[in-house]
């Protein structure tokens, strides 16, 4: 039967060709619209670091002004001073640390005539690379000695190393950044984590550093900060670099890794106690405010999804709606239109539920062909987002559609097409077989 | 003239013209949305920066060797620059407006570090500041060299003298009535700083805050590796001289690199690609979103014709004439539009309340929604006109054949 | 094998009830061939239709081989319909989009043949309509006759029992329409149950009973027949 219904299916949809593109078009224009903005704010909400994130914490810790809290929603400053970034680093409480900022060096390739240029830096800890699980191609990220003898060492992004060294295995070999050597201990893979999770203070979507370099080093060098610094107490005037370094500005960023519940339940009391004992030094003024957040909870908490993409999400659903409100007329008047031959094959013996499968296989077969045109109008749709904003070179990483978006989305249709038919087959489906046979 | 009859025949087949009606409606609230959204953005995009956008450029000069004689560089750099031809005036800064990154500061109308009053952007500038970014000062005057220092010079970091926006100077001193020139307001508990000039509008770096229009002229130059150039020039001159000067200081000197050479548009431009981007998405959703329902109507009403043709046909035995039938079709859309924008109305209010407190956006103007009725009105009679002119088309023959 | 007991119909507008039907009493046997005949609106059509299980009664009692049709759901009447009736419409309503092949397969695939089973017996009933060469033929590339025939080989493809023809032959020239009687008559002789609606005197007198209806009731005094083909409609 179900072989005879696709037949009767696809005679009905070639009786009314119009009609049938008409509908198949609009399921398309409809899934179209709501699958690009929702693969764009897949992407954006997406977690790449899922398969860790009951391990991985942002730490957070209150040493804000008493009469004037951090911002929403509980008042807890997103970054950590480096007074409180030291000291938490170095009691090495968890079973990986590592605390970072965003930087820049000037990199001097070899060559008189080749001109420096800067590239982005990340002064960051030896538990990066192992905590964030950091794809390398060649070597290795540096070790914790180094993280306290100030080495000069770099990790390199695949992309530099290929600007820098053809591609070829770097490891051991010297790059001079702002005049001073460094040796490469290694060289990452392919690594662009989208949203980039483990520092949204910044803008979550840009390109991760193409160098990694260790963050005492940073320190002791006072290499600047890229990212954002706030502070709600003066810098004591004329302290200078040693003075910013001792004052409540908040600028880096922390994460540990902890294995289960207990040792985050462990690590939290340690945040307490923590705090407890500087509130006897004077600072701390406010109540204790100290959070430790998922990759996942801390996307969320710092609304890495634009506002603008759930705006547009909503009103791309609206769309969809009318798209199949539009469905829904349409597949009633062919109902209508086709009456007469529901009500003959009523008295010919047909059911009920014979004619509800036979309408219900009808709009399955539109459904398929909408979700399928669905998808080619959402590549199309994703393409016009990505030239809409050709200055923002990153918005390709955004636009990717992958196999669950593409399921998703003929899914979405064949499900739409039902939903649409159910009202016309209703109908359908109570007509009387005698109705449209009475003569005269 | 015949309502009546319409009425009474579309009621017979509810179904289908609520649908029709319920689109009109869906489709009127998108709009009517999508709208208020596109006209908060394009508001936002046309307020003035208060610089002179289209003749100002900027570059970054970047020391990388230890001890370089920063101070040098700088003054050489800008005794270059000022003298080139096509070149207004130029300066060193930390940034300029919209740039999306720059300085802000928490103020206070009395000394201490307690809940700031208000907050602004900081521009450190010297003498030359405001001539470069092209302010209109509105009160006070400019700074005298003599106010400018190094940060390197003084234990004092912040100076004693600024420049304010006209919105700072109200947002510090909402009581305050005529000159703002002469008030004192503090950075902290030791450094007050005295109002000399006021500026009509600068805005700061951040297009996305709330106080964008409040930011300030400080006569303080800051000893770095890191310098941003700012660079007014002549009308027509920006191009080749975005091209000339970045050969110039990079050849002027080894031991930096020049860097981040952009114009103040290119910025402005990038500040807004995401509003640009979401009116143009919008436009997009909305004219789809018409088409499809203007289709809608186009095959709702031809079936609706095919279906009727017999009676159509008998119709035009009995007496009516082509007219006659064309404005059927065309009143019985005209209904149906009514029931649709009139829902649609209340639908699209609800809908912008919604927006409203979900996504802090600004209420919508009343006008917009009588606007998208009358368009849809259009639209419906628009597209029901085809159907109905091939329905008048039919022959009244078809009356005497049989079934 | 049908027999209707007071059967009552009223069709219920806004406004008005008509009562189609009221007490309409028949006893029908297996193997007959009944003409009914009666004025325009008499209550035939409806009579046919309630026979056929397309229309429920109102009120009364009717058993097709003595089973309380009123027990019977939607499925069980869309079955019993399928198996043992067979219907002939005035207008043939043949599926414009099927070509004749299709159309006499409708029946069949609701009945559940199998692919052999079917094509076996469309090829067989179209034969026997003497329509053999046109069966890849859409129903308007055939005639009047032609189609009412193709509507004939549909209702009996499936062996009904039982067949009910509304004017089976209004819309046929009189030739045409003798041999579709011819068709019914043989069909008849095979052992299948008809009852035709019909106005035309010649074709009433065919039947072995005739019935005449009146205001929704079996007229006992029938008044002559060339009365009641004046009326009829
Ligand atoms: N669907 C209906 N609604 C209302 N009245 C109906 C309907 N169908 C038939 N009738 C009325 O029932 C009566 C019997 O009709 P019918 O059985 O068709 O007569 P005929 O003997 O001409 O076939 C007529 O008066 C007719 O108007
Ligand atoms: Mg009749």
């Amino acid at each position: 039967m179900f072989r005879y219904y696709l037949k009767l299916g696809t005679l009905s949809i070639r009786a009314n060709p119009m009609l049938s593109a008409l509908m198949v078009a609009a399921i398309a224009v409809g899934i179209g619209a709501c699958m690009t903005i929702f693969t764009v704010r897949h992407v954006m909400s997406g977690n790449p670091i899922e398969s860790k994130n009951d391990q991985l914490y942002h730490v957070q810790v209150d040493n804000w002004n008493p009469d004037d809290p951090y911002e929403e929603p509980d008042g807890a400053p997103v970054q950590v001073t480096y007074l409180d970034a030291k000291a938490l680093f170095d009691a090495g409480r968890a079973f990986r640390q590592t605390t970072s900022f965003k930087t820049s060096r000037v990199v001097q390739p070899d060559g008189d005539d080749a001109r420096p240029y800067q590239e982005d830096a990340r002064a960051t800890t030896a538990d990066f690379f192992p905590m964030f699980d950091v794809p390398f191609l060649y070597g290795a990220g540096w070790d914790r000695a180094s993280d306290e003898t100030q080495d000069h060492v770099v990790v390199l992004s695949r992309e530099l190393n290929e600007k820098l060294f053809g591609g070829e295995d770097s490891v051991g070999r010297t790059l001079m950044l702002n005049d001073e050597a460094y040796r490469v201990s290694g060289v990452l893979d392919t690594w662009n984590p989208v949203p980039k999770y483990y520092d949204v203070n910044n803008n979550p979507f840009e390109a991760p550093a193409r160098l990694f370099l260790p963050f005492s080093l940073a320190i002791a060098g006072s290499f600047d900060n890229n990212g954002n610094t706030s502070c709600w107490k003066p810098v004591e005037e004329g302290s200078g670099r040693e003075g910013f370094l001792a004052s409540e500005c908040i600028w880096i960023q922390m994460w540990v890794e902890l294995q289960n519940a207990s040792a985050r339940q462990d690590y939290m009391n340690f945040l307490n106690a923590y705090v407890e004992e500087q509130k006897l030094l004077g600072r701390f003024p406010r109540p204790l405010n100290n959070h430790l957040r998922t990759p996942s909870e801390w996307m969320k908490y710092n609304e890495v999804v634009d506002e603008d993409v759930d705006v547009l999400l909503g009103l791309a659903i609206l769309f969809l709606v009318v798209c199949l409100l539009n469905t829904i007329g349409l597949l009633l008047a062919k109902a209508m239109r086709r009456a007469k031959d529901t009500s003959l094959r009523r008295a010919l013996g047909a059911s009920r539920a014979e004619l509800f499968k036979q309408h219900v296989i009808e709009a399955g077969m539109i459904g398929v062909a909408g979700g399928a045109l669905g998808v080619v109008m959402t590549w199309f749709g994703l393409r016009g987002i990505e030239s809409i904003f050709i200055e923002y070179e990153f918005m390709q990483h955004l636009v990717r559609m992958d196999w669950s978006m593409v399921t998703l989305a003929v899914v979405l249709a064949i499900v739409s097409a039902l939903g649409a038919a159910l009202y016309p087959t209703w109908r359908t489906c109570n007509i009387t077989p005698a109705s449209y046979l009475r003569l005269q | 003239m015949e309502f009546g009859p319409i009425w009474r025949a579309m009621m017979r087949n509810k179904g289908g013209y609520l649908l029709i009606a319920l689109q009109i409606a869906v489709t009127m609230a998108v709009m009517v949305n999508a709208f208020a959204i596109m006209q908060e953005r394009s508001i936002k995009m046309s307020r003035p920066s208060g610089i002179d956008d289209a003749n100002t450029f900027s570059l970054v000069s970047v020391g990388f060797k230890p001890d370089m004689d920063a101070k040098t560089l700088v003054q050489e750099d800008l005794d270059l620059l000022r003298g080139l031809p096509g070149v207004v005036n130029a300066v060193e800064t930390n940034s300029f407006p919209l740039r999306q990154g720059g300085w802000s500061e928490g103020l206070h109308r009395e000394p201490g570090v307690g809940k700031s009053v208000s907050s602004s952007a900081i521009y450190f500038v010297d003498e030359h500041g405001l001539d470069t970014f092209a302010l209109n000062l509105v009160d006070g005057q400019n700074f005298t060299p003599d106010q400018v220092s190094w940060d390197s010079d003084s234990p004092d970091f912040w100076p004693a003298t600024v420049i304010v926006t006209q919105a700072l100077a109200e947002d510090l001193f909402p009581d305050h009535e005529g000159s703002y020139v002469g008030k004192t307001f503090w950075f902290n508990d030791e450094n007050p700083a005295n109002i000399v000039g006021v500026v009509e509008r600068m805005q700061a770096p951040w297009p996305t805050w709330t106080g964008v229009e409040r930011s300030m002229l400080v006569p303080l130059r800051r000893e770095s590796e890191f310098a941003r150039y700012v660079i007014r020039t002549e009308p027509g001159y920006r191009d080749e001289l975005m091209v000339q000067v970045e050969e110039l200081l990079s050849g002027s000197n080894k031991d930096r690199i020049i860097r981040g050479l952009g114009s103040a548009e290119e910025a402005r431009k990038l500040s807004y690609l995401g509003d640009a981007a979401m009116i143009k998405i919008l436009s997009f959703i909305v004219v789809l979103l018409t088409a499809i329902t203007g289709l809608g109507i186009v095959g709702l009403a031809s079936f609706s014709v095919a279906r009727r043709t017999r009676q159509i046909g008998i119709r035009r035995a009995l007496g009516a004439t082509k007219p006659a039938i064309i404005r059927y079709f065309m009143l019985e859309n005209f209904l149906v539009s009514s029931v649709g924008v009139v829902a649609g109305g209340v639908l699209a209010i609800g809908l912008n309340i919604v927006m409203v407190q979900a996504f802090a956006l600004t209420p919508l103007a009343w006008y917009v929604i009588p606007v998208a009725m009358i368009v849809l009105w259009v639209v419906g009679q628009a597209a029901v006109a085809g159907p109905a002119r091939r329905a008048s088309a039919i022959s009244p023959a078809i009356a005497t054949r049989s079934i | 094998m049908l027999n209707m007991k007071n059967v009552s119909k009223v069709y219920r507008t806004d406004t008005v009830e008509t009562h189609a039907l009221r007490e309409f009493s028949l006893i029908v046997e297996e193997g007959e061939f009944v003409s009914v005949t009666g004025p325009s609106g008499s209550g035939k059509t409806t009579f046919l239709n309630i026979a056929g299980l397309l229309e429920d009664l109102t009120d009364g009692a009717y058993e097709l081989d003595g089973r309380d049709i009123s027990k019977l759901n939607d499925k069980e009447r869309s079955r019993v319909r399928n198996e043992k009736i067979g219907f002939i419409f005035q207008s043939f309503n043949l599926i414009p989009e099927l070509n004749i092949f299709d159309n006499v397969d409708v029946p069949l695939r609701y009945r559940g043949f199998n692919a052999d089973e079917r094509k076996r017996r469309i090829e067989q009933s179209i034969e026997m309509v003497g329509l053999g060469s046109r069966m890849q033929h859409l129903p308007a590339q055939l005639s009047g006759g032609q189609q009412q025939r193709v509507a004939i080989a549909r209702a009996l493809a499936g062996e009904p029992r039982f067949l009910l023809a509304d004017e089976p032959t209004g819309n046929l020239d009189s030739q045409m329409a003798d041999s579709v009687l011819d068709l019914l008559a043989e069909i008849n002789a095979a052992g299948t149950t008809i009852i035709m609606v019909t106005h035309e005197l010649g074709l009433a007198d065919r039947a072995r009973r005739n019935i005449f209806v009146r205001d929704g009731q079996v007229s006992d005094n029938a008044p002559e027949l060339h009365l009641a083909s004046m009326a009829a409609g």
